[in-house]
């Protein structure tokens, strides 16, 4: 029976799903002893987390604690590890997660098991784990302790248990060093509307398109439509738009609600990148291209005509 | 032996100490590099690297693919060859001007052929300089031209003070050798004898000196230079590879023999460079045929693969010495070698090969270039992971899905649709043939043309044949030229085992990168079959009968690809094919000087930076005035179909096979001619 030390991870108040999975597997691990959580500066997140199964929550606060710095909470969940004579410590194996985990089993010297889909208790204590990105699961023993490990997410169910846990703030030691990677500003995306990536909406021209200046009715269609604009590889190589607007194997992997795909064929690297849209309508003059196969709509026709006449319907619905 | 030998003798013997040792202890340096090299396994096929010395050495034959800078280098290397023993004779006559290498120096027929080829080294000293300071070809750019020159200055010295000293000898009549054949020493003598007897005597010794001393410092000056060429290109032909050109040599990551620090991830440092890798630098000889060839530079792209090679060889020379040092032993300083790349070759430029082959097809020395650039990116790809973002894709979805697109293995069929094909299922008697498709056929709406045609016409002409179906993957190509050697070797392994499953003995694939690497590089894995390309088994039933294609008229001209052509030499059985369909029109870059589609090397999955390549090529399929052009690759059929749109060609590009469904419908169509009742 380990001592139980589980990093929960929060935001705004709220504990991230994640690290409740996390504190679900720390209470199997605990196997009924103490099931301690870390929660850094959150006091509204902390206070909930005896419903989630910690029997003892550690609320860390710091000056300088407001925005994210890994290098600090590694310090304060190993001093806080050391300091409770933790078996096992568990994070979320999220990004931060495993950011925090890393850095505090490379201050205390310490293998870090990430990604963790199961866990048995023994000696050596052993691990199930996801590698290369979930394409094939590896066992692990870890020799040495305390075991420092993230879960995988969404493999563990978080349960809530209707526990009570009280909450002790303290004020962890940490030295300018500890600070040396946090956040210094925080500068607002480039205006210029929705990335490409995750627009709900992409309207892309390829070849058929003709010319730079052909793309004018498809960009005031995307602008009816708050859409992103894409394109084929054909016109980034022909210049007609900077490689950041091309979809496909090579280019941007869009996932829209809807993509409206103009005078484009269709080709093996540009479906590539456009499979993840859930609804496609293509227009084209060519009945037989390879995108009338994908499409869930098609305009026979060619769209210097379709565009703008979409785009004129839109207008009238719409009253403008 | 007269008075003035007793100063001549050991003053000359203390010069050629002087030289020779500083001679030796450059060339000791050169071999220690060599022997620290990595392993490279050259062994084996005795006649095939005689017959290259023969060949490529002696007969100079990839010199001569261009006929002026040919002739220049055949007078300048036979030159040389043929005047050796004079250098010998130089050296006896500067210690005692009587003596020479005995019998061979009294030959009439020897001093014939000195003066005849040493006339030949200044005719190519000439056509050299013309070329370098007239012509100034675009091959030259970034060579040490200095050095060039340096040479070239050095040989004509060398060779007027023989002409001197020789006259000179014809003048006091001191010589042992028949003047009356040797016309231009002569002719100098001619000149010579209006002078006082004791002048010329002082100009004979002088002269003799001068010569000996020349050769002497040339001798120093060779082996920090590219003229090295000349005492290595021996060993470097020798030592090419004989057999698979296309294969590479696998990393070995596993085998227990192998320690782990021993194991080698591609070229980080100069320490990790194979032995040939180090003579294949220092062989070069920075004639720019590589590069002219290379469709990469052609295009406007940073790689020039003499540059690369020039950057290693450099690296190799500046670091080489804290590299033996570190070699020594475990008490020697630790070799910090600075990473090659970025120092010698930048990182853009390891990424625009297409490791097509052209620039080692061109090189007269056996340069290996493709071996350098694949190790570096093994490197950045399995040690610092820099690579292309885009190229990340295609490795992740090898990964996941076992093919370059992402697509699900299940529809791995769905271009067979209809046409009834066996896909062979676990315990399934094999086939005569296995028809393996290839990602780009099963996927790609283009691609798959050319193998619903081969499989058209294999059940047309009763050919038992199955597929894999789902049970294929990608044969690891692309992961393997991009550097990823892990994911190459997972899939080739899986690969091996689905064939051995199914007892495959014979295969025929429409992909030449699938051909070249089942065939070649599979059996580094315990994988044999005989492996066949389409057009091969095509031409085949057609020969046989089996298949009666009717020729069309319209001009077709066919465009070899990388794989096929020039790593594995299948040229004819295509042509066969195209002759059988249509009217032949040959382009100028063909068969094995053969001008790439542009997606060699992993390419299909990285962006093209400058020109492209597929343009370029579609253009100068469209000036033949054909209009077919015909493919035999899933690769080249996507790439020069895309080409042909961007530059607005009416060409129409369509798979050998696809050519010949349609001659053999055409055939069908033929009304019948029947012997009268």
């Amino acid at each position: 029976m380990a001592t139980t030390l589980v990093l929960v991870t929060t935001s705004a108040g709220v504990a991230d799903e994640v690290a409740l999975q996390a504190l679900a597997l720390g209470r199997r691990l605990a196997a009924g002893g103490p099931v301690h959580a870390l929660v850094i500066a959150d006091e509204a997140a902390a206070t909930g987390l005896g419903a989630w199964g910690a029997t003892e929550v550690h609320l860390a606060r710091h000056a300088e604690l407001g925005s994210p710095a890994p290098d600090a909470v590694a310090r304060i969940l190993h001093d806080l590890a050391l300091r409770l004579e933790a078996g096992i410590v568990v994070g979320p194996g999220t990004e931060a997660g495993n950011t925090i985990l890393a850095r505090a089993a490379a201050r205390a010297n310490l293998p870090f098991a990430a990604n963790c889909v199961d866990v048995t208790i023994g000696d050596p204590l052993t691990v199930t784990r996801l590698r290369w990105g979930g394409s094939l699961l590896e066992e692990a023993a870890i020799h040495a302790g305390p075991a420092m490990l993230t879960v995988a997410p969404h493999v563990i169910a978080a349960t809530p248990t209707g526990g009570v846990a009280a909450v002790a703030p303290f004020t962890p030691e940490l030295d300018e060093a500890d600070l040396a990677v946090r956040v210094v500003d925080r500068i607002a995306a480039a205006a210029g509307g929705v990335t490409l990536a995750e627009a709900k909406v992409v309207v892309s021209g390829g070849r058929g398109v003709g010319s730079a200046d052909g793309f004018g009715p498809i960009e005031e269609l995307a602008a009816l439509l708050g859409a992103a604009v894409g394109c084929s590889r054909a016109v980034t190589i022909s210049g007609w738009r900077s490689h950041t607007a091309q979809v496909g194997q090579t280019g941007t992997k869009i996932a829209p609600n809807l993509y409206i795909a103009c005078g484009i064929s269709g080709a093996t690297q540009h479906m590539a990148g456009a499979k993840g849209a859930k609804k496609l309508l293509a227009v084209n003059k060519d009945a037989e291209a390879p995108i009338m196969s994908a499409a869930d709509y098609a305009v026979i026709g060619d769209l210097h005509q379709v565009v703008p006449a979409i785009s004129a319907e839109i207008r009238r619905v719409r009253g403008a | 032996m007269d008075a003035g030998a007793i100063v001549t003798v050991p003053l000359f013997i203390l010069v050629l100490y002087v030289f020779l040792g500083a001679f030796l202890l450059r060339a000791a340096y050169l071999v220690r590099l060599v022997r620290a090299g990595r392993a490279s396994n050259r062994t084996g096929d005795l006649p095939v690297r005689t017959a290259r010395e023969v060949v490529g050495v002696l007969g100079q034959s990839k010199l001569f693919l261009r006929p002026i800078p040919g002739v220049m280098h055949l007078l300048l290397f036979w030159g040389f060859l043929v005047l050796l023993p004079t250098i010998a004779m130089s050296f006896l006559g500067a210690m005692n001007r009587h003596w020479t290498i005995p019998w061979l120096g009294e030959q009439g027929w020897f001093v014939l052929m000195v003066d005849l080829f040493a006339v030949g080294v200044l005719v190519g000293v000439a056509i050299a300089f013309t070329i370098r300071l007239g012509l100034r070809p675009v091959r030259f750019v970034g060579s040490y031209l200095q050095v060039a020159y340096n040479i070239l200055l050095f040989e004509a010295s060398i060779t007027i003070t023989l002409f001197l000293w020789h006259g000179s000898q014809v003048a006091l009549g001191i010589n042992e050798f028949p003047p009356e054949w040797a016309p231009v020493s002569n002719a100098v003598a001619g000149l010579l004898s209006s002078a006082p007897v004791p002048a010329l005597e002082g100009f004979e010794r002088g002269v003799v000196w001068v010569h000996a001393l020349l050769i002497l410092a040339f001798l120093v000056y060779i082996p920090y230079t590219k003229h090295l060429h000349t005492l290595v290109v021996w060993f470097n032909v020798f030592f090419e590879r004989t057999r698979a050109r296309g294969r590479l040599e696998p990393l070995v990551f596993d085998d227990p023999a192998v320690p782990e620090d021993q194991i080698r991830f591609g070229l980080a440092t100069i320490a990790d460079m194979t032995w040939k890798q180090m003579v294949d630098d220092m062989t070069c000889t920075e004639c720019g045929r590589c590069q002219d060839a290379c469709p990469a530079f052609f295009t406007g792209k940073n790689l020039s693969p003499k540059l690369v090679v020039m950057g290693l060889r450099d690296q190799l020379y500046r670091e080489g010495h804290a590299m033996l040092a570190a070699a020594a032993g475990p008490a020697g300083p630790i070799f910090q070698g600075q990473p090659l790349v970025p120092t010698a070759v930048a990182d853009d430029t390891v990424w625009d090969c297409v490791t097509c082959g052209a620039c080692v097809r061109e090189c007269p020395v056996g340069i290996e270039h493709i071996d350098h650039i694949v190790d570096l990116r093994r490197n950045l790809v399995m040690v610092d992971s820099r690579f292309p973002a885009e190229g990340a894709t295609m490795l992740r979805d090898l990964e996941r899905t076992s093919n370059p697109w992402g697509r699900s293995q299940t529809e791995r069929t769905d271009w067979a649709a209809g046409l009834d094909l066996r896909v062979l299922e676990p315990g399934d008697p094999a086939p005569d043939v296995l028809f393996w498709v290839g990602c780009a056929p099963a996927f790609d709406e283009r691609a798959r043309i050319g193998a619903i045609s081969t499989a058209r016409l294999l059940k047309e002409a009763g050919v038992d044949f199955a597929i894999l179906g789902p049970r294929e993957s990608c044969t690891g190509d692309p992961a393997r030229r991009m550097g990823d050697e892990y994911t190459f070797q997972s899939l080739a392994r899986q690969n091996v085992e689905t064939l051995g499953e199914s007892k495959i003995t014979k295969i025929v694939t429409t992909c030449p990168h699938c051909f070249n690497t089942i065939a070649n590089e599979y059996p580094d894995f315990g994988g044999h079959y005989e492996v066949v390309h389409h057009t091969q088994l095509l031409a085949e039933l057609v020969r046989d009968g089996r298949l009666a294609p009717a020729a069309g008229t319209d001009g077709v001209t066919y465009h070899d690809s990388c794989y096929l052509a020039r790593h594995n030499d299948v040229r004819a059985e295509p042509r066969e094919l195209v002759a059988a369909v249509g009217r032949p029109i040959e382009m100028a870059r063909r068969e094995e000087r053969t001008f790439c589609c542009g997606a060699g090397g992993a390419h299909m999955w990285l962006e093209e930076r400058g020109g492209q390549i597929n343009e370029e090529r579609a253009r100068e399929a469209t000036a033949t005035g054909a209009g077919t052009l015909a493919v035999a690759c899933p690769f080249c059929t996507v790439m020069l179909d895309d080409g042909v749109q961007g530059i607005g060609s009416g060409l129409v590009v369509k798979d050998v096979a696809t050519l010949l469904v349609e001659a053999v419908d055409r055939g069908r169509a033929l009304p019948e001619v029947r012997p009268d009742p």
